[in-house]
């Protein structure tokens, strides 16, 4: 074994050991948690852009074991998991900085951060999955590994969203399971195959077989991927601290599952042989009609964390109906989304969690003027709320742009349709908020809170918010630049539709 | 100085009133509005054409100056330094407060980089910074009318945005690249109606051209606005500018469509005068009435135009100084009429100290005014009519929406939407 043999490992485990080591301390060793997580987040960040640097110059990283007779583990890097770890790490960084600060006071901070460390390790494992098999195994380990964060504040509240989202995740990965196993029954092999998959060999009478088989994977990662109808866990895992739906909504877990919907168009099925079957059409729509239906449902939330919730699920559904377009332009949008909407997020969720902390600030409702008292906090929230409406030139626009071009290049001008409806949607929910934080006066006293002296608010807690921004900011205005989201998207893209 | 060190101070001249715009920066410096200017003012002083493309940036995007554009950044520059001035010297507390000059820059920024823009994409992304910072401009001095102004601006501004953004899709779709030489020629050739219409309605709504012009007569209306009431004939003169770079003029016929928004044009002029004659007694509105005037002289040019492509190639190049001329006028006479605001309305006994001409004007004032009123009046009595009869079904839907709840009722507009989208497919 060699270095590029190792390194996806190593990446793996560069978060699984200090999440180990972290569930053995005690509670007050405060100073060396966060020394293991910092450092843990920092050597993956590193080792990330090793392999990144590596695999833009041509190189091969893959690590296989072998599991049982015939399954192997395999980990892999190329350009589609490039993207996803880079993501990951990048926010895992910036989400640990602020986890830290957010639970300063909060007891179970061990059990916490073991978990978190546990959640990154279970996502980086799903980016790298060489197969199947390693995927549904890190996809599993991922659902256990937010569970406990979850139910982290112990409420009753809490256990019931943990409960419903168990109920909906376990459901998932059953799905997941029968899938999986009934297309190995088919085919003997489960190895992503990146150009073109490795089912068009497959005679037609299996087909009716395929088309199932696709609806029950597409099923198992709608879960997680919150396609409707199966999003109901979303909004009651809200009642989790704002790291952990930062982390569910940008890093981890939604962005698992629609990383699930890419991985079995383009690496299982193809996307030449999913359009033949005509799974694609039903996806797209399927995808369509969450956009707009997370969309609507946002518009009715004064719940801000609830509001975020919906806007996700609508978000999210860019990269399915990116995928499920089946054109090389709107495929790039669709993976890029997979970056941009993950900035754009986490910078919200931040931005949420910062006024309920500071503030305690939980609804729309009480955040007249907060502007004023917060502007770092509400410039950042403002610019991830622009980009999540897609305006100029923050990272949403790019996604957006390349989903409408892809759109029309194979004909499916509905979509623009829907792309409008959605953006539409977006400022009729988002831009009320900004209003009433910037335009309205501020009220006389804020429902709870917290003094930072002339600071708005801890710096561990504002840092995080304004550096996503500005990378949102920053994904959009330097759309072209070497090494940003767009360019990854287009080797993405070219390496699925322009086969050499 | 070369011609890379001008493209420079082109970028320079977006970027600075940008950087301006953060509180913590300018909060530190003596005139920042003043200060954010002076890039721009070079780059009107800096001689010949130059641009500069970054190729890293969105879209490859490029800023660039050339003898016609110069024009109207010179009348822009001028605008900004009025409004500067005009806002340094007001009375009023607010427009002066540090989220005031946030949003006076970040406009500022904007319609700097709409003028120098040399594509599509960077004429786009730089008038929507524009019209959301005019927005927080309108609304930052907020009292009842501006409130309403601005909230009328923000949903034209979205609706606009959203149309011109599916005109900029089919346009990358059709074309390479996203440059005014190319794209209008090759949108003509493609004999997009679509594009027409999408990016002729997108602008529109960002000028008030009628029957979009609901913003600009609120703004108008509201008192103590001497900056915003400057800066309205910005977005409409942009707009305007929008809609002569981004439309195939010259190209090739549109005639139907031409032919339309030549009436559309004519529409907008006539109830401008007639709006004209029935509020001789406010000078301010009389200033929006005249901005919906000459924004209908503009279309009606704009659909003759496109009706008729030689024609155009003969007159266009008056188009750009009537813009010029349109906005300084229209800011001159704001300066004048803006702190006069207040002229009471005529009583009887200066209705008998008037000439006869004025009198009789002022009859057809009444006249116009009562009919008007009473057309209201008989259109609302058909309303309450129509309301009562959806009372009644609304009665016998009940029970049904008390079945389904809220999240039925929205899954049910969805697959509406949805079936509405997949037939218009």
């Amino acid at each position: 074994m060699n270095w590029n043999t190792w390194l996806p490992v190593l990446v793996v485990i560069s978060s699984m050991l200090p999440g180990l080591i972290i569930f053995g301390l005690a509670e007050h060793r405060v100073r060396l948690r966060t020394i293991l997580n910092l450092f843990g987040a920092v050597v993956k960040l590193f080792l990330v852009g090793w392999m990144l640097w590596g695999v833009y110059h041509g190189q091969h990283f893959e690590t296989r074991l072998m599991l049982l007779p015939g399954l192997e583990l395999v980990l892999r890097a190329g350009p589609l998991s490039l993207m996803f770890i880079t993501l990951s790490s990048i926010l895992w960084l910036v989400t640990t900085i602020y986890a830290i600060a957010y639970l300063e006071d909060s007891p179970n901070r061990s059990r916490f951060f073991g978990f978190f460390s546990l959640c990154v390790t279970a996502t980086i494992g799903v980016a790298l999955a060489g197969n199947l098999i390693t995927f549904l195994l890190f996809y599993e380990l991922l659902t256990l590994a937010t569970y406990p964060l979850v139910v982290h504040r112990g409420t009753e509240e809490a256990r019931r969203a943990g409960q419903s989202y168990l109920r909906y995740t376990i459901f998932g990965g059953a799905l997941l399971l029968i899938g999986t196993v009934w297309l190995y029954s088919l085919t003997g092999t489960l190895e992503f195959a990146p150009q073109g998959g490795f089912l068009s060999e497959i005679g037609a009478e299996h087909h009716t077989s395929l088309i199932i088989i696709f609806a029950l994977l597409i099923a198992g990662f709608g879960v997680k991927a919150a396609l409707f109808p199966l999003h109901g866990w979303l909004p009651k895992a809200m009642v989790a601290p704002a790291p952990v739906s930062a982390l569910l909504h940008a890093v981890a877990v939604v962005k698992a599952g629609a990383f699930g919907i890419v991985r079995v168009v383009y690496d299982v099925f193809g996307v030449e042989f999913a359009t033949d079957l005509g799974v694609t059409g039903p996806l797209a729509w399927l995808a369509a009609f969450t956009i707009i239906y997370g969309s609507l449902r946002a518009l009715f939330q004064d719940d801000l964390k609830r509001r975020l919730a919906y806007s996700t699920i609508s978000q999210v559904s860019y990269i399915a109906l990116g995928v499920a377009i089946a054109g090389p332009i709107a495929a790039i949008g669709g993976i890029i989304h997979l970056v941009h909407q993950g900035l754009m997020k986490i910078t919200l969720f931040f931005c949420a969690g910062n006024l309920a902390e500071t503030l305690g600030i939980h609804k729309i409702s009480e955040m007249n003027g907060v502007g004023k008292r917060m502007p770092w906090t509400m410039a950042a929230f403002t610019i991830g709320a622009f980009g999540m409406i897609g305006a100029p030139p923050i990272a949403g626009f790019v996604s957006k742009w390349y989903l409408g071009t892809g759109a029309l290049e194979v004909g499916q001008g509905w979509v623009l349709i829907v792309l409008a409806g959605s953006s539409l949607l977006n400022a009729a929910y988002f831009l009320p908020i900004l209003h009433r934080a910037w335009f309205r006066d501020p009220p006389n006293n804020w429902p709870h809170e917290h003094d930072f002296g002339r600071k708005e608010t801890a710096w561990p807690l504002l840092f995080p918010p304004i550096v996503t921004a500005v990378l949102a900011l920053a994904a959009g205005i330097l759309a072209s630049a070497p090494f940003s989201p767009l360019e990854w998207g287009q080797i993405v893209a070219q390496r699925e539709f322009y086969k050499p | 100085m070369n011609v890379t060190t001008f493209g420079i101070m082109l970028w320079v001249a977006v970027i600075f009133p940008l950087l301006l715009a953060i509180p913590a920066l300018h909060s530190r410096l003596p005139w920042p509005r003043y200060i954010a200017i002076i890039p721009a003012i070079i780059v009107t002083l800096l001689p010949g054409e130059f641009f500069l493309a970054l190729p890293w940036i969105i879209f490859e995007s490029e800023l660039a100056i050339n003898g016609e554009m110069r024009w109207i950044l010179t009348m822009t520059v001028m605008i900004w330094l009025i409004a500067a001035t005009s806002t340094a010297f007001s009375k009023n507390d607010i427009s002066n407060d540090r989220t005031a000059t946030t949003f006076f820059l970040l406009t500022l920024a904007g319609n700097m980089g709409t003028v120098l823009a040399n594509d599509l994409v960077a004429f786009f992304c730089f008038s929507t910074l524009m019209g959301y910072g005019f927005y927080g401009m309108l609304i930052q001095n907020s009292n009842a009318e501006t409130h309403r102004a601005a909230r009328y601006y923000l949903w034209c501004l979205i609706a606009a945005d959203l149309l011109l953004f599916e005109a900029l899709l089919l346009a990358g779709f059709e074309n390479n690249g996203l440059h005014f030489e190319i794209v209008p020629t090759t949108m003509a050739e493609a004999s997009s109606s679509l594009y027409l219409w999408a990016v002729f309605i997108g602008f529109a709504l960002k000028a008030g051209i009628w029957p979009a012009h609901l913003w600009l007569c609120t703004a108008f209306k509201s008192p103590n606005l001497l900056p915003v009431l400057l800066l309205s004939g910005v977005p409409v003169a942009m707009a305007l500018l929008g809609a002569k770079r981004w439309l195939p003029f010259g190209e090739s016929a549109f005639f139907d469509s031409g032919i339309l928004i030549l009436m559309l044009g004519m529409v907008a002029m006539l109830y401008a005068l007639l709006k004209f004659a029935t509020h001789l007694s406010s000078k301010l509105m009389l200033l929006a009435w005249i901005t919906i005037l000459m924004t209908g002289l503009f279309v009606t040019a704009l659909g003759y135009g496109l009706a008729y492509p030689s024609e155009w190639v003969r007159y266009q190049h008056y188009l750009q100084p009537f813009i010029v001329i349109f906005v300084v006028c229209l800011t001159t006479a704001t300066l004048i009429f803006a702190r006069s605001h207040a002229v009471p309305q005529i009583s009887s006994l200066e209705l008998q100290s008037k000439s006869k001409l004025n009198l009789n004007i002022i009859k057809i004032q009444h006249w116009v005014n009562n009919k008007y009123l009473q057309l209201k009046l008989s259109s609302r009595t058909s309303w309450v009519k129509t309301a009562k009869r959806y009372q009644r079904i609304l009665f016998w839907q009940k029970p049904f929406e008390l079945t389904i709840g809220w999240s039925g009722r929205i899954t049910m507009l969805v697959v509406l939407g949805l079936s509405l989208a997949w037939l218009a497919s």
